[in-house]
């Protein structure tokens, strides 16, 4: 009973590790960018979530809508001035930018909201579906949909819209997508737009789970990176089962072998496929840590 | 234009320089300068910040009263965000800034490196608030220290279990089973571990214990493994992050243990309060003196808890600002005693230095080992989240109301 226990919460937790790391996947397919801020935009996306509970009382389901419109604008501004002037450096560049950024958002939190950590309460907040003796959190079970359903929507709007189209062209070959008419500056902007999106609606998700406070970005950006390399760089799908694996082993690693352990397990695993299948598990195989968008 | 870039960047190392300078010639004759180093930034920031403010307030009032000789005291802030920029801020604390003496720390691997540094150069470091034994242990010459260290929190688990707990289950102590779970960085771990050997030493049953990292995002893992342990008491040692998730999570998965044991950190927040609701009432929280206590116990609390709400405009987080400040009045003490900021002297008047229990805004006395530092007559009290409210209990002497425990 505690094994299959260990297996839901292993799947549940994963499904919030999907979730995030689904806009870091397509900024860094697309842009090839590896965004150090990604945890910092979560950390904004739960902050402005908290913000519209407690200043107008609304639901952090309710006022999700808002959170993306807010992260989308955001993330179209830091493609605009912090990203797109630099685009052209080398990558160590574009990775202190990214970084700087990360630890200036970290520290005007700090400053500006304190380190408290604040949390919304809501009525079915601790409510669980029990089956038997096994009980699935609710909140934990509406991320776990909706990272589904973003996987299935986000593959959908890549393969089969015009946009989307363009969106994976400008992943594959950046200068033949210029060539062939697509506005590549645009598409960037759009790409960065909507990682930063997906990125609100995973803090508007995580709300009625997790308090917010200024560094909670670092606990969940080291995974949502090892999460997109696990998958494959660019694999929409393997950056949803990436890291529904990496939430299986995180619990069943902290049952079965010892739970201070469960970080250590997981990253072996990390280094184990950095060395035998760098492009991913999903991916489409030799060279696709360089290309693509799928 | 590259000329003109050159001179832009020239006049500004000028003035930066100059900026250094002032700061160089610190310790003159009107001020005496003793280092502040906490974790001011970076995760552990809540508390560390909590814990500066009882050492600025403390500083605040003696100015205000006319510092000392007429001399004002000055903190010279250190931010250490963790061990690595601790050992940095120690440094430059005395090498550039001509620091004699420094207080800190909230964070035990924060202390533990930047009194190495401390203790290496001759200078005074005198803990407020970090709780690691090894502070201590290593019997350093320049280390002092006035919060009870984690030993002294396992006893009071202990002890409790022993005094009350058994009684209120109806259980004999040795029939007891006690669960254990930590944060597995120096503070939880050397609590957990002394508690542990604590409790077997009493013939207590330690069925399960469980270490985790305390950045993580999931606890199920352990509460599950909790939850197969079943025990009549659970010892857990947290922060803020994992002590919101251990009771969620174990709402979620339906583990209950009729005595739940917090030591510090997260479980004495107002923050975790408001983040799981009621959820909270009934934990045990063992930690410094906390606010809903005996006052008559802890005299000055009153006066403090005033100048805080002038000073930040709300109440304290937590009881890690009052222990900063009733160790920052003993330093403060000692030093208008010596008159000037030399570790030696310092050390000396400060093993004369007595205080009786019950004369101080936390209760504590005051009583340094010669041997290690320690201050002995300082102790942690048990708490209760009784209708949102987190109370004394135990011991008498500062309790407001009896430990409540439900046999069920």
């Amino acid at each position: 009973m505690t094994l299959l226990q260990t297996l839901i919460s292993g799947l549940l937790l994963g499904g919030i590790y999907s979730l995030i790391s689904m806009g870091l996947n397509l900024i860094l397919g697309v842009v090839r960018i590896i965004n150090f801020a990604h945890g910092e935009l979560l950390m904004i996306a739960m902050y402005i979530s908290f913000l519209f509970y407690s200043t107008m009382g609304l639901d952090p389901y309710v006022s999700a809508i808002l959170v993306i419109a807010c992260l989308f604008l955001l993330g179209i501004i830091t493609q605009r001035f912090l990203i797109q002037p630099i685009l052209d450096t080398p990558a160590s560049t574009k990775i202190f930018a990214t970084l700087g950024l990360s630890i200036a958002l970290q520290n005007l939190a700090l400053m500006t909201l304190s380190a408290d950590h604040f949390s919304v309460r809501t009525s079915y907040q601790s409510d669980v579906i029990n089956i038997g003796e096994l009980a699935i959190s609710i909140p934990r079970l509406i991320a776990f949909i909706v990272a589904i359903s973003v996987a299935v929507l986000l593959y959908l709007f890549l393969k089969k819209t015009m946009t989307g189209k363009a969106i994976r062209a400008v992943a594959m070959q950046r200068q033949a997508a210029y060539l062939m008419g697509v506005n590549v500056k645009k598409i960037y902007l759009l790409a960065f737009g909507i990682g930063s999106a997906l990125v609100g609606l995973a803090g508007a998700m995580l709300m009625p789970i997790y308090s917010v406070y200024p560094t909670l970005g670092t606990t969940f950006v080291l995974i949502a990176f090892v999460v997109v390399v696990l998958g494959g760089m660019g694999s929409m799908f393997g950056a949803f089962f990436g890291g529904l694996i990496i939430g299986l082993v995180e619990a069943l690693s902290g049952v079965l072998l010892d739970t201070g352990l469960k970080e250590a397990v997981y990253f072996a695993i990390f280094i184990l496929v950095l060395l035998f299948r760098p492009s991913g598990i999903f991916s489409l195989g030799k060279g696709a840590e360089e290309v693509g968008l799928k | 234009m590259k000329k003109f870039l050159m001179f832009l960047m020239a006049a500004m190392l000028i003035v930066l320089t100059a900026c250094g300078g002032k700061e160089a010639g610190g310790g003159d004759s009107d001020t005496l300068e003793i280092g502040a180093l906490f974790p001011l930034s970076g995760d552990l920031a809540l508390l560390g910040e909590e814990s500066f403010r009882g050492a600025e307030l403390a500083v605040e009032e003696i100015n205000k009263n006319g510092g000392i000789d007429g001399k004002k005291v000055k903190l010279v802030k250190g931010d250490a965000t963790d061990a690595d920029a601790a050992q940095a801020e120690a440094n430059r604390l005395v090498n550039q800034e001509n620091i004699k003496a420094i207080v800190g720390s909230f964070s035990s691997s924060i202390s533990f490196a930047a009194s190495e540094v401390a203790e290496r150069n001759s200078v005074l470091y005198w803990e407020l608030g970090a709780v690691s034994d090894s502070i201590t242990d290593r019997k350093y010459k320049y280390v002092l220290r006035t919060n009870p260290p984690a030993s002294y929190f396992s006893k009071v688990h202990v002890d409790f279990i022993n005094d009350v707990v058994a009684e209120k289950l109806g259980k004999n102590v040795k029939d007891i089973k006690v669960a254990i779970t930590h944060e597995d960085s120096s503070y939880g771990t050397t609590i957990a571990e002394e508690a542990k050997k604590l409790a077997e030493k009493e013939g207590i049953n330690v069925v399960s214990v469980q270490g985790y990292s305390a950045g993580t995002n999931d606890l199920s893992s352990v509460v599950l493994n909790l939850k197969k342990a079943a025990p009549d008491v659970l010892i857990a040692v947290s922060y803020m992050n994992d002590a919101i998730l251990l009771t969620r999570q174990s709402a979620e998965l339906g583990f209950k243990v009729p005595v739940f044991l917090g030591s510090g950190g997260g479980h004495t927040m107002a923050d975790f309060q408001e983040a799981v609701g009621d959820k909270a009432d009934g934990i045990f929280d063992v930690d410094f003196p906390q606010y809903s206590i005996n006052r008559e116990f802890t005299p000055g609390m009153d006066e403090f808890l005033k100048m805080y709400k002038d000073k930040y405009s709300k109440d304290p987080r937590s009881g890690h600002s009052l222990s900063n400040y009733m160790g920052m009045k003993v330093v403060l003490d000692v030093l208008a005693e010596v008159g000037e900021v030399d570790p030696d002297k310092l050390k000396d008047a400060a093993l004369k230095y007595k205080a009786e229990a019950g004369k101080t805004s936390t209760g504590w006395g005051v009583e340094f080992n010669p041997e290690n530092g320690q201050n002995t007559k300082s102790e942690p009290y048990v708490h209760q989240w009784i209708n949102g409210e987190l109370i004394t209990v135990w011991p008498k002497k500062v309790s407001l109301e009896e430990p409540q425990i439900s046999n069920k």
